[in-house]
């Protein structure tokens, strides 16, 4: 079988997966002279993708409609392994890619 | 790419010298285009105290898409935005990128019937026209 999709390093295939995977930062800053604390700082700062933000349950801006179709395809979608485009996991399970035609099972010969 | 001698008088979209090719962008523009297209979620808690009082939070709930992307999601746009304009409702339509040129073309046709651009055909739409076939031969 021909892997179709190839291995990419580029820039947009870093940042790709920087977000699909999620950054957070969770930082804690304090400057003191002798021993008073002057300035404290505490950050926590999280980056994703709307794929990433809605599997983990981040909080989106006020008036965002979450039940909308395209939410609902982002969880029950998944990447084929062969050819990258997405269906719905369940199809890409039983009846196998509908774009490639990868089938993890393949029909006795 | 195959090329394929022809039987037939008719020429078949695989034999067209010039057919549209993908070509990947994988530059900073192509970067940007696949996160705006992705979205991105900014969520942010800052805090900043003095002397162990604190004097500035800021608290950021941001997400960052293209329009179309926006439009899809769901996202509250300003006070003011027509969204009854016939761009939105064409961004409402589910696309998905041809595998093989690369446009941005309705999913269900792409997968279902053919790329309108380049005439790529998925593997369900090529199933279905053999069983389309062998039906007819069928019949005869």
């Amino acid at each position: 079988m021909t892997i179709l999709r190839p291995e990419q390093s580029s820039l947009q295939e870093v940042l790709d997966r920087i977000l699909d995977k999620g950054v957070v930062i969770d930082a804690e800053v304090r400057i003191g002279l002798g021993c008073v604390d002057l300035l404290g700082i505490r950050a926590t700062i999280i980056l994703s993708s709307f794929k990433t933000a809605i599997q983990i349950g981040l909080a989106f801006p006020e008036g965002t409609n979450t039940n909308t179709p395209a939410w609902q395809d982002l969880l029950s979608k998944q990447p084929c392994p062969v050819c990258g485009m997405e269906s719905r996991t369940k199809d890409l399970r039983q009846q196998g890619c509908p774009w490639c035609g990868w089938n993890y099972r393949p029909k006795a010969s | 790419m195959r090329m394929e001698l022809q039987t037939e008088g008719k020429l078949k979209m695989e034999d067209y010298r010039f057919r549209p090719e993908r070509t990947e962008d994988t530059g900073l523009a192509g970067a940007i285009d696949k996160i705006l297209d992705k979205g991105l979620v900014i969520n942010a808690d800052i805090t900043i105290d003095v002397a162990g009082v604190e004097l500035l939070g800021i608290k950021i709930r941001a997400a960052l898409a293209s329009f179309e992307t926006a439009a899809r999601y769901g996202l509250e746009f300003p006070s003011g935005t027509n969204i009854n304009t016939a761009a939105w409702k064409e961004a409402m339509i589910q696309k998905e990128e041809c595998p093989q040129c690369g446009k941005k073309v309705d999913m269900e046709e792409l997968l279902n019937i053919a790329c309108p651009w380049c005439g790529w055909q998925s593997a369900k739409a090529k199933k279905a026209k053999e069983r389309k076939i062998s039906a007819k031969v069928e019949v005869q």
